[in-house]
């Protein structure tokens, strides 16, 4: 069983490009619309509480399914499953880049996706916008720490703590005050 | 003692991190504040691992781990990322009825998102002013082509690894055949 947890999300991980939801796509071919083993709607629940849990959504995401098919081990299988061959490719890249740094074709590539990484963290950034403001607070909220960050270089770390605490006030304000569910 | 404070520095980004993109904040503080990485580094592993298979935060965790110890120090990285995954995540499933609709953990994220997009914000300024500055001037080629990238990506909704791609063949042309 263990074996078997741990092949599938060998696959799972080997195909999983820029971001986590295609791993998401697989699991339901292989266990909703195949195997017939989890629902659609079992799916999504797992998908939004790997999603609000700290750590990467993925790692959360199998450490649930194979909890829930075979207990902490299981857990375990799937998790080291996923990353087996990500982690493989990417200590070879990363040799490769330390070695290949400073030659002039390889840097000069670089150089170029460079330029492209600030546009797409950008477009990643206005597909987050919609979810992240439910209240108006909570633009308030995303200015505050733009400054604390770039401005006044308070650690991340701390900014995203500061940041729990903060929805757990606004959500409170709106609950008591407003007679607001804005959880619901 | 690399190892632990490798591991420790892991545990905070996996511990205050909810997905994807907002890891880089976190991941590019403790990567520069330890001297284990550069920004242009940073923007780096940010492309490699997007061109890559595996999560985000984990590529970027062997990326760094490797860099700072080697073997070792890319699974000790990677541990460190999974931290959150192995405890607090296992207590969710074991509990998973409970978690299944739990208020405090909404609310709790209704302050984080907007938080992490301030971050994240912060991040592509930070990371602009690297990557579009050659030795304290504006770099018109990079501008450009940056977007050009930009464009690519919101306007013909071109998948990042093409755009990536693109970018890195147009900086060979560019900066190394023209010597931009």
């Amino acid at each position: 069983m263990l074996i078997k947890l741990y092949m599938q999300f060998l696959k799972f991980g080997s195909f999983t490009f820029g971001g986590g939801w295609s791993i998401v796509a697989q699991m339901k071919a292989l266990y909703v619309d195949s195997e017939k083993s989890l629902t659609d709607e079992e799916l999504l629940d797992l998908t939004s509480i790997g999603r609000s849990l700290p750590g990467t959504m993925i790692g959360n995401i199998a450490m649930f399914y194979g909890h829930r098919v075979a207990g902490f081990l299981g857990g375990i299988a799937c998790v080291i499953g996923m990353i087996t061959v990500p982690m493989i490719v990417l200590m070879i890249i990363t040799s490769f880049y330390t070695a290949f740094q400073h030659n002039i074709w390889v840097a000069s590539a670089m150089r170029g996706v460079r330029t492209a990484v600030a546009p797409v963290i950008l477009s990643a950034l206005m597909g987050m916008i919609k979810s992240a403001f439910k209240v108006p607070p909570c633009v308030l909220v995303a200015v505050l720490m733009f400054g604390l960050y770039f401005f006044m270089r308070i650690s991340a770390v701390w900014l995203v703590i500061i940041g729990a605490v903060l929805g757990l006030v606004i959500c409170e304000y709106y609950e008591r005050v407003r007679k607001l569910d804005v959880t619901a | 003692m690399l190892l632990l404070e490798l591991f420790w520095s892991f545990v905070k980004i996996g511990f205050t991190s909810f997905g994807g993109l907002s890891m880089i904040p976190l991941i590019s503080g403790e990567m520069i504040s330890h001297g284990w990485m550069t920004a242009s580094e940073v923007s780096d592993i940010v492309a490699i691992a997007e061109m890559t298979p595996g999560p985000l935060g984990l590529n970027c965790a062997t990326f760094a781990g490797m860099r700072a110890a080697g073997f070792p120090g890319a699974v000790i990285a990677n541990l460190g990322a999974l931290s959150p995954t192995f405890t607090l995540c296992f207590a969710a499933a074991v509990f998973f009825e409970h978690f299944r609709k739990n208020k405090r953990l909404t609310q709790i994220m209704t302050g984080v998102r907007p938080a992490c997009v301030g971050l994240v914000a912060g991040v592509v300024i930070e990371l602009a002013l690297v990557n579009y500055y050659d030795s304290g001037n504006v770099h018109f080629p990079s501008v450009i082509l940056g977007l050009i990238d930009l464009i690519l990506l919101l306007k013909f909704k071109i998948s990042i690894p093409k755009v990536l791609l693109f970018s890195a063949l147009v900086g060979i042309i560019l900066f190394g055949v023209m010597g931009l």
